[in-house]
């Protein structure tokens, strides 16, 4: 599945969902427009999308939470499946762009390829379910039953390798903070 | 009087009791702490378990701590994060990020595991006792003191800090709780 063709039907479905995203799905996710409200990237703390989308699960219990996390992020803060399975928020989707490379440096192969699963890991984590897809037209079926579910819920996205130059967002996080507490009325 | 037995009486920080600091704790209005516990903070954390405290959120890290309380932040909450010194050296990454470049109020109770209070932190056999203060000033994480009971009004004073600053600050409790 193509990077671009995933963040196309994760943002035909999200809805009003809080979106948090991090590495190379960013811009792809800024581009198509979904950067603008109730949205924060994770910038310059690689790993720390699935924490930041955890508290915020669980500070709008209200809002359903999809977490664009990056397959070499996820494993620098592997621990927060169990932290995120531990505390079960019900709002919390985790979909995971997994492309087997560290993207953004030069694609090369993240940890492990080939041998874990973030499936597998997800379930012995705790959470309430976990699924992999391949195909884009398998996952556009299947997403919004998947977000009709109660969370936590892991989507593996097996993603094509891209090795076009990396892009960034370029927005400050402080800002997107700033602007996602006002999106919250705070 | 000798200057030697004098030195040799000499404490440089108390315990001071758990519930008081969870009572300090809880008088700031934190609504969650998010915790990856310290030996130091050990009858502290027992006590922030107790009735009217903030909700208590265990994580594996104090990468994810800095995370959650960041998220917490977002949407209209007033987190906490509760650590040992060696987790601050863990996550400062995060809190250079997050806390700091992202601009959110990161107030950290942080426990000086190893310490040895008979002795100025300087002089401390520990390099990670000796160094979280420095680390803490190179970062510009303000910081405060609680070695003895009469401390206990820092933590509201760094809690203010953050709040003041968005950004991170410390109370840094010296000796084990009792």
């Amino acid at each position: 599945m193509l990077k671009h063709k995933a963040v196309e039907i994760i943002a035909a479905h999200r809805k009003e969902a809080i979106s948090v995203a991090t590495m190379q799905a960013a811009a792809p996710w800024h581009k198509a427009g979904q950067g603008k409200d109730f949205h924060v990237d994770a910038s310059a703390c690689m790993g720390s999308a699935s924490s930041l989308g955890l508290g915020i699960a669980l500070g709008a219990p209200q809002k359903k939470v999809i977490v664009l996390d990056g397959d070499g992020s996820l494993l620098m803060q592997l621990g927060s499946l169990v932290t995120i399975g531990a505390q079960a928020p019900r709002n919390f989707f985790h979909i995971v762009f997994s492309n087997g490379h560290y993207e953004s440096s030069g694609n090369q192969p993240i940890p492990g390829l080939g041998v874990f699963s973030f499936v597998a890991l997800a379930k012995a984590a705790g959470y309430a379910g976990a699924e992999s897809f391949s195909q884009a037209d398998d996952f556009d079926k299947a997403l919004p039953g998947i977000l009709g579910r109660q969370g936590p819920i892991l989507i593996d996205l097996a993603i094509e390798r891209d090795d076009a130059k990396p892009a960034w967002p370029g927005i400050p996080m402080a800002q997107m903070v700033a602007k996602l507490r006002a999106d919250m009325g705070f | 009087m000798s200057d030697t037995s004098t030195a040799a009486a000499e404490v440089f920080a108390d315990s001071v009791k758990g519930v008081l600091i969870a009572k300090s704790v809880a008088a700031t209005g934190a609504t969650h702490i998010i915790c990856i516990p310290d030996t130091n903070l050990k009858s502290a954390i027992e006590a922030l378990h107790g009735p009217g405290m903030p909700k208590m959120i265990y994580a594996c890290t104090e990468d994810e701590a800095v995370g959650i309380n960041a998220g917490l932040y977002m949407t209209g909450h007033r987190p906490m994060m509760l650590i040992q010194n060696n987790g601050m050296l863990a996550c400062l990454n995060t809190i250079k990020a997050i806390a700091l470049d992202a601009k959110v109020p990161t107030f950290m109770l942080i426990g000086q595991y190893g310490r040895d209070v008979k002795l100025p932190i300087e002089k401390n056999k520990l390099r990670v006792v000796r160094l979280l203060e420095p680390t803490l000033d190179t970062w510009g994480v303000p910081h405060w003191r609680l070695d003895a009971e009469k401390d206990l009004g820092n933590i509201q004073i760094a809690w203010d800090r953050a709040w003041a600053d968005l950004g991170p600050s410390a109370a840094i409790v010296g000796a084990p709780s009792n």
